[in-house]
Protein backbone atom coordinates (compact mmCIF):
# COMPACT_ATOMS: atom_id res chain seq x y z
CA UNK A 1 0.00 0.00 0.00
CA UNK A 2 1.80 3.08 -1.25
CA UNK A 3 -0.44 5.54 1.21
CA UNK A 4 0.19 6.79 4.64
CA UNK A 5 -2.59 5.37 7.21
CA UNK A 6 -3.86 9.12 7.47
CA UNK A 7 -4.38 9.13 3.69
CA UNK A 8 -6.49 6.56 4.07
CA UNK A 9 -8.14 7.81 7.18
CA UNK A 10 -8.85 10.81 5.80
CA UNK A 11 -10.39 9.00 2.47
CA UNK A 12 -12.47 7.10 4.75
CA UNK A 13 -13.88 9.93 6.79
CA UNK A 14 -15.04 11.46 3.27
CA UNK A 15 -16.31 8.57 2.29
CA UNK A 16 -18.52 7.19 5.06
CA UNK A 17 -21.54 8.45 6.03
CA UNK A 18 -22.67 10.19 9.12
CA UNK A 19 -25.92 11.04 9.69
CA UNK A 20 -24.56 14.46 11.71
CA UNK A 21 -22.27 15.54 8.46
CA UNK A 22 -23.16 18.84 7.45
CA UNK A 23 -25.23 19.28 4.36
CA UNK A 24 -26.23 23.03 3.91
CA UNK A 25 -26.01 24.29 0.20
CA UNK A 26 -26.34 20.52 -0.98
CA UNK A 27 -28.70 21.77 -3.33
CA UNK A 28 -29.88 25.47 -4.37
CA UNK A 29 -33.38 25.08 -5.42
CA UNK A 30 -34.40 27.76 -3.23
CA UNK A 31 -31.55 30.11 -4.79
CA UNK A 32 -33.19 29.82 -8.29
CA UNK A 33 -36.80 31.82 -7.75
CA UNK A 34 -38.96 32.04 -10.75
CA UNK A 35 -38.48 35.26 -12.84
CA UNK A 36 -42.15 37.18 -12.01
CA UNK A 37 -41.75 36.77 -7.98
CA UNK A 38 -38.48 39.01 -8.11
CA UNK A 39 -40.07 41.36 -9.56
CA UNK A 40 -42.60 41.75 -6.92
CA UNK A 41 -41.21 44.64 -5.11
CA UNK A 42 -42.29 46.04 -1.51
CA UNK A 43 -44.66 48.40 -2.98
CA UNK A 44 -46.93 46.09 -4.91
CA UNK A 45 -49.78 44.08 -3.61
CA UNK A 46 -51.56 41.62 -5.61
CA UNK A 47 -55.12 41.80 -5.37
CA UNK A 48 -58.08 39.04 -6.09
CA UNK A 49 -61.10 40.30 -7.82
CA UNK A 50 -64.28 39.32 -7.88
CA UNK A 51 -67.39 40.37 -8.43
CA UNK A 52 -70.18 40.33 -6.62
CA UNK A 53 -73.99 41.52 -8.36
CA UNK A 54 -73.28 44.11 -10.52
CA UNK A 55 -70.06 45.88 -8.72
CA UNK A 56 -66.26 44.65 -8.59
CA UNK A 57 -64.63 44.18 -5.21
CA UNK A 58 -60.82 42.87 -4.43
CA UNK A 59 -58.66 41.34 -1.68
CA UNK A 60 -55.76 40.70 -0.82
CA UNK A 61 -54.80 37.48 -2.27
CA UNK A 62 -52.08 36.25 0.31
CA UNK A 63 -55.33 36.24 2.18
CA UNK A 64 -56.52 33.55 0.14
CA UNK A 65 -55.66 30.07 -0.22
CA UNK A 66 -58.23 28.49 -2.23
CA UNK A 67 -60.66 29.27 -5.18
CA UNK A 68 -63.63 26.59 -5.18
CA UNK A 69 -65.91 25.75 -7.69
CA UNK A 70 -69.15 26.86 -5.94
CA UNK A 71 -71.03 23.51 -4.75
CA UNK A 72 -73.79 22.44 -2.32
CA UNK A 73 -73.22 22.78 1.03
CA UNK A 74 -73.93 21.38 3.79
CA UNK A 75 -77.23 22.90 6.22
CA UNK A 76 -76.58 24.77 9.62
CA UNK A 77 -80.06 24.33 11.53
CA UNK A 78 -81.01 27.89 12.03
CA UNK A 79 -78.00 29.28 10.05
CA UNK A 80 -78.96 33.12 9.79
CA UNK A 81 -77.59 34.90 6.99
CA UNK A 82 -74.78 36.02 6.08
CA UNK A 83 -74.07 32.10 7.44
CA UNK A 84 -74.83 30.18 4.46
CA UNK A 85 -73.67 27.06 5.51
CA UNK A 86 -70.89 24.29 5.82
CA UNK A 87 -68.35 22.38 3.84
CA UNK A 88 -66.16 19.63 4.32
CA UNK A 89 -62.93 20.99 2.99
CA UNK A 90 -60.62 18.07 2.81
CA UNK A 91 -61.36 17.52 6.40
CA UNK A 92 -62.12 21.03 8.04
CA UNK A 93 -65.54 21.91 8.58
CA UNK A 94 -65.38 25.35 6.72
CA UNK A 95 -68.06 27.76 7.36
CA UNK A 96 -69.00 29.84 4.28
CA UNK A 97 -70.54 33.17 4.75
CA UNK A 98 -72.08 35.27 1.64
CA UNK A 99 -70.16 39.19 1.95
CA UNK A 100 -72.88 40.41 0.20
CA UNK A 101 -75.12 41.61 3.37
CA UNK A 102 -71.65 43.14 5.25
CA UNK A 103 -71.44 45.11 2.00
CA UNK A 104 -75.03 46.35 2.09
CA UNK A 105 -75.90 45.07 -1.38
CA UNK A 106 -78.69 42.48 -2.43
CA UNK A 107 -77.45 38.89 -2.31
CA UNK A 108 -77.33 36.76 -5.35
CA UNK A 109 -76.81 33.98 -3.83
CA UNK A 110 -79.17 31.04 -4.49
CA UNK A 111 -80.48 28.50 -2.06
CA UNK A 112 -77.44 26.79 -1.55
CA UNK A 113 -77.33 24.49 1.52
CA UNK A 114 -80.10 22.18 2.88
CA UNK A 115 -82.42 19.65 0.66
CA UNK A 116 -84.07 21.78 -1.73
CA UNK A 117 -80.49 23.26 -3.00
CA UNK A 118 -80.22 24.74 -6.29
CA UNK A 119 -77.61 24.14 -8.43
CA UNK A 120 -74.95 26.98 -8.46
CA UNK A 121 -74.43 29.09 -11.00
CA UNK A 122 -71.64 28.43 -13.25
CA UNK A 123 -69.50 31.18 -12.34
CA UNK A 124 -69.89 31.01 -8.50
CA UNK A 125 -66.88 30.57 -6.73
CA UNK A 126 -66.10 29.88 -2.85
CA UNK A 127 -63.02 32.17 -1.99
CA UNK A 128 -61.49 30.40 1.30
CA UNK A 129 -59.75 32.88 3.20
CA UNK A 130 -57.18 32.44 6.39
CA UNK A 131 -58.45 33.82 9.12
CA UNK A 132 -57.68 33.94 12.70
CA UNK A 133 -60.35 31.59 14.05
CA UNK A 134 -59.32 29.14 10.55
CA UNK A 135 -60.69 28.83 7.11
CA UNK A 136 -64.15 30.06 6.33
CA UNK A 137 -65.10 30.64 2.85
CA UNK A 138 -66.94 33.94 0.84
CA UNK A 139 -69.40 33.23 -1.73
CA UNK A 140 -69.03 35.00 -4.72
CA UNK A 141 -70.59 35.77 -8.08
CA UNK A 142 -67.56 35.36 -10.29
CA UNK A 143 -63.73 35.64 -9.97
CA UNK A 144 -61.75 37.94 -12.18
CA UNK A 145 -58.03 37.26 -11.71
CA UNK A 146 -55.30 38.83 -10.54
CA UNK A 147 -54.26 42.72 -10.20
CA UNK A 148 -50.76 43.45 -9.79
CA UNK A 149 -51.04 46.88 -8.59
CA UNK A 150 -48.27 49.50 -6.88
CA UNK A 151 -49.56 50.45 -3.21
CA UNK A 152 -49.46 54.41 -4.56
CA UNK A 153 -52.62 53.06 -7.17
CA UNK A 154 -54.84 52.66 -4.42
CA UNK A 155 -56.91 55.51 -3.47
CA UNK A 156 -57.38 54.93 0.54
CA UNK A 157 -59.89 56.43 2.19
CA UNK A 158 -58.88 59.93 4.23
CA UNK A 159 -59.30 59.38 7.80
CA UNK A 160 -62.79 58.35 9.89
CA UNK A 161 -64.49 54.78 10.23
CA UNK A 162 -63.32 53.02 7.37
CA UNK A 163 -64.96 49.70 7.90
CA UNK A 164 -63.16 46.65 6.10
CA UNK A 165 -62.70 48.87 2.79
CA UNK A 166 -59.00 49.57 2.49
CA UNK A 167 -59.21 51.59 -0.84
CA UNK A 168 -60.81 51.84 -3.95
CA UNK A 169 -58.92 50.21 -7.67
CA UNK A 170 -59.25 52.88 -10.59
CA UNK A 171 -56.75 51.32 -12.59
CA UNK A 172 -58.96 48.49 -14.36
CA UNK A 173 -61.97 49.54 -16.03
CA UNK A 174 -64.52 49.35 -13.34
CA UNK A 175 -63.61 50.83 -10.05
CA UNK A 176 -62.79 48.09 -7.85
CA UNK A 177 -63.36 48.18 -3.62
CA UNK A 178 -60.13 46.56 -1.99
CA UNK A 179 -61.76 45.14 1.49
CA UNK A 180 -60.56 43.27 4.35
CA UNK A 181 -61.82 40.08 3.90
CA UNK A 182 -62.11 39.39 7.88
CA UNK A 183 -64.40 42.36 8.18
CA UNK A 184 -67.08 40.45 5.43
CA UNK A 185 -67.15 37.53 8.12
CA UNK A 186 -67.47 39.79 11.29
CA UNK B 1 -4.39 -3.65 12.47
CA UNK B 2 -6.49 -5.88 10.68
CA UNK B 3 -8.14 -5.72 7.18
CA UNK B 4 -11.43 -6.41 8.03
CA UNK B 5 -11.83 -3.13 10.56
CA UNK B 6 -10.97 -1.03 8.11
CA UNK B 7 -13.27 -3.04 5.32
CA UNK B 8 -15.71 -1.07 3.49
CA UNK B 9 -19.17 -1.84 1.60
CA UNK B 10 -19.86 0.02 -1.39
CA UNK B 11 -22.92 0.20 -3.04
CA UNK B 12 -21.65 0.40 -6.61
CA UNK B 13 -23.32 1.47 -9.55
CA UNK B 14 -22.67 2.23 -12.71
CA UNK B 15 -22.68 5.97 -14.81
CA UNK B 16 -21.84 5.74 -18.34
CA UNK B 17 -18.99 2.97 -18.82
CA UNK B 18 -17.23 3.90 -15.31
CA UNK B 19 -18.13 1.96 -12.00
CA UNK B 20 -18.49 4.32 -9.09
CA UNK B 21 -19.70 3.44 -5.56
CA UNK B 22 -20.48 4.95 -2.35
CA UNK B 23 -20.70 3.70 0.86
CA UNK B 24 -23.85 2.00 1.39
CA UNK B 25 -25.01 3.31 4.67
CA UNK B 26 -26.37 6.12 2.88
CA UNK B 27 -28.64 4.43 0.46
CA UNK B 28 -32.09 4.07 1.57
CA UNK B 29 -33.58 2.44 -1.45
CA UNK B 30 -33.08 1.74 -4.85
CA UNK B 31 -36.02 3.10 -7.07
CA UNK B 32 -36.76 1.32 -10.78
CA UNK B 33 -38.96 3.72 -12.46
CA UNK B 34 -38.86 7.36 -11.45
CA UNK B 35 -40.74 10.47 -13.59
CA UNK B 36 -39.80 13.46 -11.51
CA UNK B 37 -41.77 16.61 -11.37
CA UNK B 38 -39.29 19.20 -13.13
CA UNK B 39 -38.48 22.33 -11.20
CA UNK B 40 -38.97 25.72 -13.17
CA UNK B 41 -35.19 27.59 -12.59
CA UNK B 42 -33.50 24.77 -11.38
CA UNK B 43 -29.84 23.94 -12.28
CA UNK B 44 -29.14 21.83 -14.86
CA UNK B 45 -28.11 18.68 -13.14
CA UNK B 46 -31.72 18.71 -10.89
CA UNK B 47 -34.15 16.29 -13.27
CA UNK B 48 -36.96 17.40 -10.78
CA UNK B 49 -38.83 16.54 -7.45
CA UNK B 50 -40.35 13.36 -6.25
CA UNK B 51 -42.83 12.34 -3.58
CA UNK B 52 -41.24 9.35 -1.70
CA UNK B 53 -43.28 8.83 1.56
CA UNK B 54 -44.63 11.84 1.91
CA UNK B 55 -41.29 14.54 1.42
CA UNK B 56 -40.52 16.03 -1.68
CA UNK B 57 -36.52 14.43 -2.35
CA UNK B 58 -34.77 16.39 -5.61
CA UNK B 59 -33.58 14.07 -8.31
CA UNK B 60 -30.36 14.68 -9.07
CA UNK B 61 -28.43 13.42 -13.02
CA UNK B 62 -25.41 12.49 -11.84
CA UNK B 63 -24.65 11.75 -15.38
CA UNK B 64 -24.44 15.62 -15.47
CA UNK B 65 -22.36 16.15 -12.31
CA UNK B 66 -19.80 13.08 -13.30
CA UNK B 67 -17.62 12.97 -16.43
CA UNK B 68 -19.70 10.21 -18.29
CA UNK B 69 -19.48 7.90 -21.29
CA UNK B 70 -21.98 5.93 -23.51
CA UNK B 71 -24.26 4.11 -21.48
CA UNK B 72 -23.74 0.59 -21.60
CA UNK B 73 -26.18 -0.96 -23.60
CA UNK B 74 -27.21 -2.48 -20.63
CA UNK B 75 -28.31 0.29 -19.34
CA UNK B 76 -30.90 -0.17 -16.32
CA UNK B 77 -31.58 3.58 -15.02
CA UNK B 78 -32.19 3.86 -11.47
CA UNK B 79 -32.51 5.66 -8.67
CA UNK B 80 -30.65 5.42 -5.75
CA UNK B 81 -32.29 7.20 -2.41
CA UNK B 82 -29.03 8.59 -0.58
CA UNK B 83 -28.70 10.54 2.47
CA UNK B 84 -26.50 13.05 3.22
CA UNK B 85 -26.42 14.30 6.67
CA UNK B 86 -30.43 14.69 7.39
CA UNK B 87 -31.38 15.27 3.68
CA UNK B 88 -32.29 12.83 1.10
CA UNK B 89 -31.41 12.99 -2.50
CA UNK B 90 -32.20 10.84 -5.62
CA UNK B 91 -29.22 9.99 -8.11
CA UNK B 92 -29.77 9.25 -11.33
CA UNK B 93 -27.64 6.84 -12.06
CA UNK B 94 -27.24 4.39 -15.62
CA UNK B 95 -27.44 0.82 -13.51
CA UNK B 96 -26.89 -1.18 -10.33
CA UNK B 97 -23.44 -2.77 -10.09
CA UNK B 98 -24.01 -4.62 -6.50
CA UNK B 99 -22.86 -3.87 -3.26
CA UNK B 100 -18.89 -4.83 -3.08
CA UNK B 101 -17.25 -5.18 0.14
CA UNK B 102 -13.11 -3.99 -0.26
CA UNK B 103 -10.03 -4.24 2.04
CA UNK B 104 -7.88 -1.66 2.60
CA UNK B 105 -5.19 -2.41 0.66
CA UNK B 106 -7.35 -2.86 -2.40
CA UNK B 107 -8.08 1.35 -2.58
CA UNK B 108 -5.61 3.10 -4.42
CA UNK B 109 -6.29 7.00 -2.98
CA UNK B 110 -6.45 9.62 -5.00
CA UNK B 111 -8.64 9.76 -8.35
CA UNK B 112 -8.86 11.37 -11.97
CA UNK B 113 -11.73 13.83 -11.14
CA UNK B 114 -11.77 15.95 -7.61
CA UNK B 115 -14.34 14.34 -6.31
CA UNK B 116 -13.02 10.27 -6.58
CA UNK B 117 -11.35 9.67 -3.27
CA UNK B 118 -10.00 6.48 -4.83
CA UNK B 119 -9.89 3.93 -6.65
CA UNK B 120 -10.05 0.28 -5.91
CA UNK B 121 -8.23 -3.12 -7.53
CA UNK B 122 -10.51 -3.59 -9.62
CA UNK B 123 -11.56 -0.21 -10.98
CA UNK B 124 -14.20 1.08 -8.66
CA UNK B 125 -14.34 4.69 -7.94
CA UNK B 126 -15.20 5.37 -4.60
CA UNK B 127 -17.45 8.59 -4.30
CA UNK B 128 -16.77 12.01 -2.31
CA UNK B 129 -20.53 12.04 -2.57
CA UNK B 130 -20.78 15.40 -0.14
CA UNK B 131 -18.26 16.80 -1.61
CA UNK B 132 -19.61 16.47 -4.93
CA UNK B 133 -23.21 18.20 -4.56
CA UNK B 134 -21.89 20.18 -1.95
CA UNK B 135 -19.17 21.61 -4.16
CA UNK B 136 -21.87 22.26 -6.76
CA UNK B 137 -19.55 19.96 -8.62
CA UNK B 138 -17.69 22.80 -10.82
CA UNK B 139 -14.57 21.28 -10.78
CA UNK B 140 -16.22 17.80 -11.31
CA UNK B 141 -18.20 18.23 -14.33
CA UNK B 142 -15.60 20.01 -15.76
CA UNK B 143 -13.05 17.93 -15.46
CA UNK B 144 -13.91 15.90 -18.35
Amino acid sequence: MSAGPSTMDALLARFRYRPDEESAGLVELPASPLEPDQRTGADELQLLTFGLGSSEYAVALGAVTEILRARALTEIPRARPPLLGMLNLRGIITPVYDPALRLGIPSAVPVCAGPDCERPPRAARILVVRTALGPAGLWVDRVRGVQRVRSGALERPSGGPTGGIVGILRTVDEPCTVVDPEWLLR
Amino acid sequence: MSADSHALDVCAFWVGETVYGIDVARVDEILPRVVPLPVTGAPPHVEGVVHVHGTAVPILDLRRLLPEGTPPRTAKPKVILARIGRRRVGLRVDGMAGVRRYGEAEIQPGGPVACVLGVTADGCRLLDLRGLLTNRAAEAGAGQ
